[in-house]
């Protein structure tokens, strides 16, 4: 209780509850503006934070998380343009809405339900993150092996447009991470004679690099993409009605992004597709879905906040992400001299405390600013990209730099932002290489560790129920999916042909 | 079932005879590069500094790098025959590389190495100030107005935060001194 009261102290200190603020206004804007996500926000802000104590570092950080997932929002509903992917769907029901005057009740809809799929999910982020961390402190090398190896198989699944490039993607995250110095026995790794390289690739850059200077590239063969606007909107609370309507819409939304959310690697594009799926499956009216329905509104915005929520419980209590957002931000920790995980919670409760305070204010901010400032934010898609992208660079370029004063550091900026947009043409997204690259330390560390503690007897990992509980879990993730639709193909084959009539 | 005979489904990387089809084409060529890349870097890992048993505690340094390496060749020698087992075939990623990457995606990309070249020659301060200038002139604004205060003030306010607020040391480059 103590550690409750110190840590959400700590957050109503006017300066940190300013960078809140800031957090939550840059997160708003970034989320509108299409093109800028959450990740390459968080990541350009880095930077920034050095200065910062690590606290209100941190709580900045969330927030801008917190708030950049809401503010796709606006520009799906107001221009048919989501600003962010967890805003996708919104745009389905948000922009048919707009175009028949609506735009207001819509925007409306779409902060409620994101503040009460964020505040539910901020709940069980306080109940569930000392009782995963309290369960982890029993872990030994071998199960943060088999935990590891699980999030990687978690990429299988993850938004994008094919499992098997999200695990190339993955696979050559953890491969990068091996360059530099290998800790067992000092040997030097792919460094090619580089001393910049001796050290290790530092995340920034190349997240940096993934996340904006690959888009940066993306949208220079976008250049003449002109968006349709709604420009009269009177934002309102939804009425009565519409709050009936859409109560349970909220709540199942919430679970199930939270749920989501906590999955490690899976993150709130894919809560936001399930949200959905979800509220249309549910709804006694299918057909207003895809033509303007609230409960289409209601449904992925209460996931994809949830699942922000959600997110942090893995990346604070284990150390293994539980989306791209929240990867850049556990970089952000171990910046701070954090060492994310169990010991996180158990040696410094105030600190997720006050992480829960910060994201708590952040829902409250944004659905005011939401609510307050929709016009305005919708017209920041005005800014002309001429000048925006640009600045993104600059941020870049600087972000990299500023790191640890290298001009290497901006060029493997660079490369990765290159490489980043080569990989995102053919499929592979930035997320599964960027959780990869993060999570190979520990990987690698854990494996061998294990190894030493087995005398390199591979069958001693089954010996564990945990480890054997992930490896279950891994080979679900991996080949679930395909076995549930290979059943499917076959059930409908094999059914009567009356049923398959009637269905 | 597509019934339209000249709409393969999954785009222009899949042929329409029968054992060819089988294969994406511009997904093996994706294998192929992967492959070299693979092949390349396990050359280098057999280059590592050999260190005794005892001291690699029977993990070699080259192994876990190796066993990635072999994940990854045996992954993307599925490429080729993924879009078998996609719902939509291989539709919705050749939507992305449906259509050759356009000389300004290159040009800007060769500008952005001109711009970190120049931290080296002019300092980090005026290689801001030169992506401030030419890459919107590049991507065609011409307002001077808009212009102008943009590629004075803003270097000048990233210059200024990072340099007095964020007290980051700024690269003076090569010419740096001469030119202020």
């Amino acid at each position: 209780m103590e550690a409750m009261f110190q840590g959400l102290g700590l957050i109503l200190d006017p300066f940190n509850f300013f960078l809140i603020f800031c957090g939550v206004l840059i997160g708003v804007i970034v989320g509108a503006l299409p093109g800028l996500s959450s990740p390459m926000a968080v990541a350009l802000l880095l930077p920034f934070t050095i200065g910062l104590d690590p606290i209100p570092a941190i709580a900045m950080l969330s927030a801008l998380y917190c708030a950049g997932t809401f503010g796709g929002s606006i520009t799906a509903i107001l221009i048919n343009a989501p600003g962010a992917p967890p805003a996708v769907a919104t745009a389905f029901d948000g922009y048919p809405m707009a175009k028949r005057g609506e735009a207001g009740r819509a925007l409306g809809m779409a902060a409620v339900s994101s503040v009460a799929g964020g505040i539910f999910s901020l709940i069980v982020f306080l109940i569930a993150t000392p009782l995963l961390a309290k369960a982890a402190l029993t872990f030994r090398p071998p199960e943060y092996f088999a935990l590891a190896v699980f999030a990687l198989s978690m990429l299988a699944s993850i938004s994008g447009k094919s499992s098997v490039r999200n695990l190339i993607a993955g696979a050559a995250g953890v491969l990068i991470s091996t360059v530099g110095i290998h800790l067992t026995t000092g040997v030097e790794r792919f460094t090619l004679g580089l001393t910049d390289l001796t050290d290790g690739i530092h995340f920034v850059p190349v997240l940096i690099g993934l996340f904006a200077v690959g888009e940066l590239l993306n949208q220079s063969q976008a250049l003449n993409i002109a968006y349709e606007r709604i420009t009269s909107i009177v934002v309102r609370l939804p009425s009565r009605a519409d709050f009936l309507k859409v109560k349970w819409t909220i709540l199942r939304s919430s679970l199930l992004g939270t749920f989501i959310g906590i999955l490690p690697a899976e993150g709130s594009t894919v809560a936001a597709i399930m949200g959905y799926n979800e509220a249309k499956r549910w709804s006694k009216n299918k057909e207003e879905f895809g033509h303007g329905a609230i409960e289409g509104i209601a449904g992925p915005e209460a996931a994809n906040n949830a699942a922000a929520g959600g997110a942090m419980v893995p990346t604070l209590a284990l150390g293994i992400p539980g989306s791209g957002t929240t990867a850049v931000i556990l970089v952000a920790l171990i910046m701070h001299g954090f060492r994310p995980g169990p010991y996180l919670m158990n040696q410094t409760p105030h600190f997720i405390y006050a992480i829960f305070g910060a994201m708590m204010i952040a829902n409250l901010m944004f659905f005011v600013l939401g609510l307050a400032g929709a016009k305005v934010f919708s017209r920041i898609t005005l800014i002309p990209r001429t000048l925006l992208w640009p600045s993104v660079f600059v941020f870049s370029m600087i972000g990299a730099y500023s790191f640890s004063s290298s001009v290497f550091d901006v060029w493997v900026m660079l490369v990765s932002g290159i490489v980043g947009f080569l990989m995102l043409r053919h499929g592979f997204g930035p997320a599964p290489l960027v959780m990869g690259l993060i999570l190979g330390q520990l990987v690698e560390e854990s494996l061998s560790q294990s190894m030493i503690m087995f005398d390199n007897n591979w069958f001693q990992f089954f010996e564990s129920p945990i480890v054997v509980m992930f490896f279950v879990l891994t080979l679900l993730g991996l080949f679930g999916a395909p076995l549930v639709r290979f059943l499917g193909k076959i059930y409908n084959r094999v059914k009567p042909p009356e049923r398959r009539a009637a269905e | 079932m597509n019934q339209d005979p000249n709409d393969t489904g999954v785009g222009e990387g899949r042929k329409k005879t029968s054992v060819s089809s089988l294969i994406h084409w511009t997904d093996f060529r994706v294998t192929v590069i992967i492959l070299a890349i693979c092949g390349a870097l396990y050359t280098v890992t057999t280059g590592f500094e050999e260190v005794a048993a005892m001291l690699a505690q029977n993990i070699p340094p080259e192994w876990f790098p190796q066993l990635l390496i072999w994940i990854v060749v045996a992954l993307s020698l599925v490429l080729p025959f993924e879009h078998l087992f996609l719902e939509k075939g291989a539709a919705e990623i050749d939507k992305d590389r449906s259509e050759k990457i356009k000389p300004m995606a290159m040009i800007t990309a060769a500008l952005l190495i001109l711009a970190v070249t120049s931290i080296l020659l002019f300092g980090t301060a005026l290689a801001m100030v030169l992506v401030c200038i030419a890459l919107p002139l590049l991507w065609g604004e011409r307002r001077a107005k808009v212009l102008v205060p943009y590629f004075i003030l803003f270097p000048l306010a990233v210059t200024l935060l990072f340099t007095q607020v964020l007290k980051v040391y700024f690269e003076p480059g090569a010419f740096g001194p001469a030119i202020q």
